[in-house]
């Protein structure tokens, strides 16, 4: 056995979530047993206050394919918890490992904790419209996003370990990601357009009020995904940026639940939009029914002097 | 002939939710749809079945609700749907659902492809493509933005947080697609006559022989109000409005 009580295995591709994860367990007073793909990464996280890492070696480069072996494992340890870093790679290896425990799996959780031996975990649902509460009992999966959990301190010892991959899925090749955009989520100030703009020649007027403001410019889905106007990591909500910027100011945007998942943590959401009656202003602290063309050069000019 | 699997679910519209003031959810009021990203797996479906000169057929685990969502998948261009009716959909998670359509999936012969949207737009739990690819035992490919097939072969490339990844995989697998894939286009009017003469394979929750209740206990269900100020600025003409909003912002410290 890795530890001595039943306790949470964790993993994450992002070393920042895999230390919040390990402050989740301490803060429950659980065990951790950190899983990491090679050495380097599970030197990374010695200091991060978990009990053990485990460092997997074996033929895969790719975490998602010892899925299997990893249920396995977790089964044979009696693991409590198996916590994964809500990214593309830990949700995809958390479902599968899921899957091959046939286990309870919480996705994407706002808040977790527990009750006695369950795990209760709250969700959000309809592109964050209804939130859920769940409970799990026996060894259960979540996924964490970042940001949930402060990180903890303190030495692990590190556990090299062969474990078995499948390699049916074979990885050709690496590119990183040309980013067109900017990266939203860490941007102080956004400004953000919707449909309710004509052209992709208007989107000057919004350029120019976030050059006053200092601001990144971001979008809803559909000016991205239908219309093409800005990359796609330009877009706000569930499916794409989840943003926490200080001051987010929308434009002919109506507000539909799945952009507002995307900036329910914004300090200050301003709305500018005809419709009176757009969601946008329920989600809204400051508002102005108008037409964007009228309103945002008035703004820009204002903000200049 | 191969058989290429898209997996889709019948699902409330979120825009008609209605939230009480007790918290409690209306979705009396709600309309079905498709999910919305479960479209573009359709479209992802039609489009490998053309290239495996196969057939696409539509995989949905609903209540009784789900009816009209046959015809729905159909005109898109699906060439048949099989439908799990069972009222145990209504209380599914992550594990039930991905038996169901796993159970269903085992059922028909020469499945090549399967392929779901990444998460519904009610749940958005993303479980379901890789619990199906554990439960069947075949490979697994996410987060696909382009994939090709080359007789037997099916290269993706993934979009990840932090890199694009190009992978192989002999078939079949289980993919997960994301809405960037396809444009999804909107049924004509021909399409939409022709889907009431195809075929639907309706199957019981018995004939799965799986256990379809779920694992997790929801304790509780509540809506989400975003505490917000909603102060509009509507004294005056429009440029006092926009007067008043500098001065509020400036207020803030936002600015």
């Amino acid at each position: 056995m890795f530890c001595k009580v039943a306790g949470i295995f964790v993993y994450s591709d992002q070393a920042d979530i895999a230390r919040e994860i390990i402050g989740f367990a301490r803060l429950n007073g659980r065990q951790s047993v950190v899983l990491t793909l090679g050495e380097k990464d599970a030197q990374a996280l010695q200091n991060a206050g978990a009990d053990k890492i485990i460092a997997i070696k074996g033929e895969s480069e790719m975490i998602e394919n010892y899925a299997q072996a990893i249920a396995v494992m977790l089964k044979d340890e009696s693991a409590e918890l198996f916590a994964v870093g809500a990214t593309p790679r830990g949700r995809d290896l958390a479902a599968r490992v899921a899957g091959y425990l046939d286990c309870a799996m919480v996705s994407d959780i706002a808040a977790a904790g527990f009750e006695g031996d369950q795990i209760v975990c709250t969700r959000m649902m309809y592109g964050g419209a209804v939130q859920q509460t769940e409970k799990l009992s026996g060894l259960s999966v979540i996924t964490i996003p970042p940001g949930k959990f402060a990180t903890a301190q303190g030495e692990a010892s590190i556990l090299s370990l062969e474990l078995p991959a499948d390699n049916r899925v074979s990885l050709m090749e690496t590119a990183p990601i040309v980013k067109e955009g900017v990266d939203l989520s860490k941007a102080e100030k956004v400004v953000c357009v919707g449909m309710a703009l004509d052209k992709a020649e208007d989107l000057q007027i919004a350029r120019d009020l976030a050059d006053v403001m200092g601001a990144e410019l971001g979008c809803t889905r559909s000016i991205a995904e239908e219309r093409h106007w800005l990359p796609v990591e330009s877009y706000i909500g569930i499916s794409g940026a989840v943003i926490k910027p200080k001051l987010y100011l929308s434009m002919g945007v109506s507000g539909q639940i799945q952009h507002v998942y995307g900036i329910r943590d914004a300090g200050l959401i301003v709305a500018i939009d005809t419709n009176e009656k757009a969601p946008i202003f329920k989600a809204a602290d400051y508002g102005i029914v108008g037409d964007l063309y009228q309103v945002v050069p008035m703004l820009t000019e204002a903000l200049k002097k | 002939m191969s058989q290429v699997i898209a997996c889709y679910k019948w699902v409330a519209d979120e825009a008609d939710i209605r939230i009480n003031a007790d918290l409690s959810i209306d979705l009396s009021k709600a309309k079905g749809k498709i999910s919305d990203y479960d479209k573009n797996a359709i479209e992802a479906a039609i489009q490998a079945a053309a290239v495996l000169g196969g057939k696409a057929v539509g995989v949905t685990f609903g209540t009784s609700d789900a009816k009209p969502s046959l015809k729905d998948a159909l005109s898109r261009g699906l060439d048949e749907v099989c439908y799990i009716k069972a009222q145990e959909a209504s209380q599914a998670d992550g594990a039930a659902t991905a038996r169901a359509l796993a159970a269903a999936i085992k059922k028909l012969e020469n499945v090549s492809l399967i392929i779901c949207a990444e998460g519904a737009s009610d749940t958005y739990s993303r479980q379901t493509a890789p619990r199906i690819g554990a439960f069947l035992d075949l490979p697994v490919v996410t987060s696909v933005s382009k994939m090709e097939l080359t007789g037997n072969t099916l290269t993706a490339v993934r979009k990840l947080d932090d890199c694009l990844q190009t992978v192989k995989v002999d078939l079949p697998a289980v993919v997960a697609v994301l809405p960037e894939i396809n444009p999804a286009p909107i049924p004509g009017l021909k399409a939409v006559l022709a889907a009431g003469k195809k075929p639907v394979h309706e199957l019981k929750a018995a004939d799965l022989g799986v256990d379809l209740s779920p694992l997790s206990t929801i304790s509780e269900i509540k809506g989400y109000i975003m505490d917000r100020k909603n102060i509009i600025f509507n004294e005056g003409d429009l440029a006092e409005q926009v007067k008043a909003l500098v001065a509020a912002l400036r207020k803030e410290g936002v600015l």
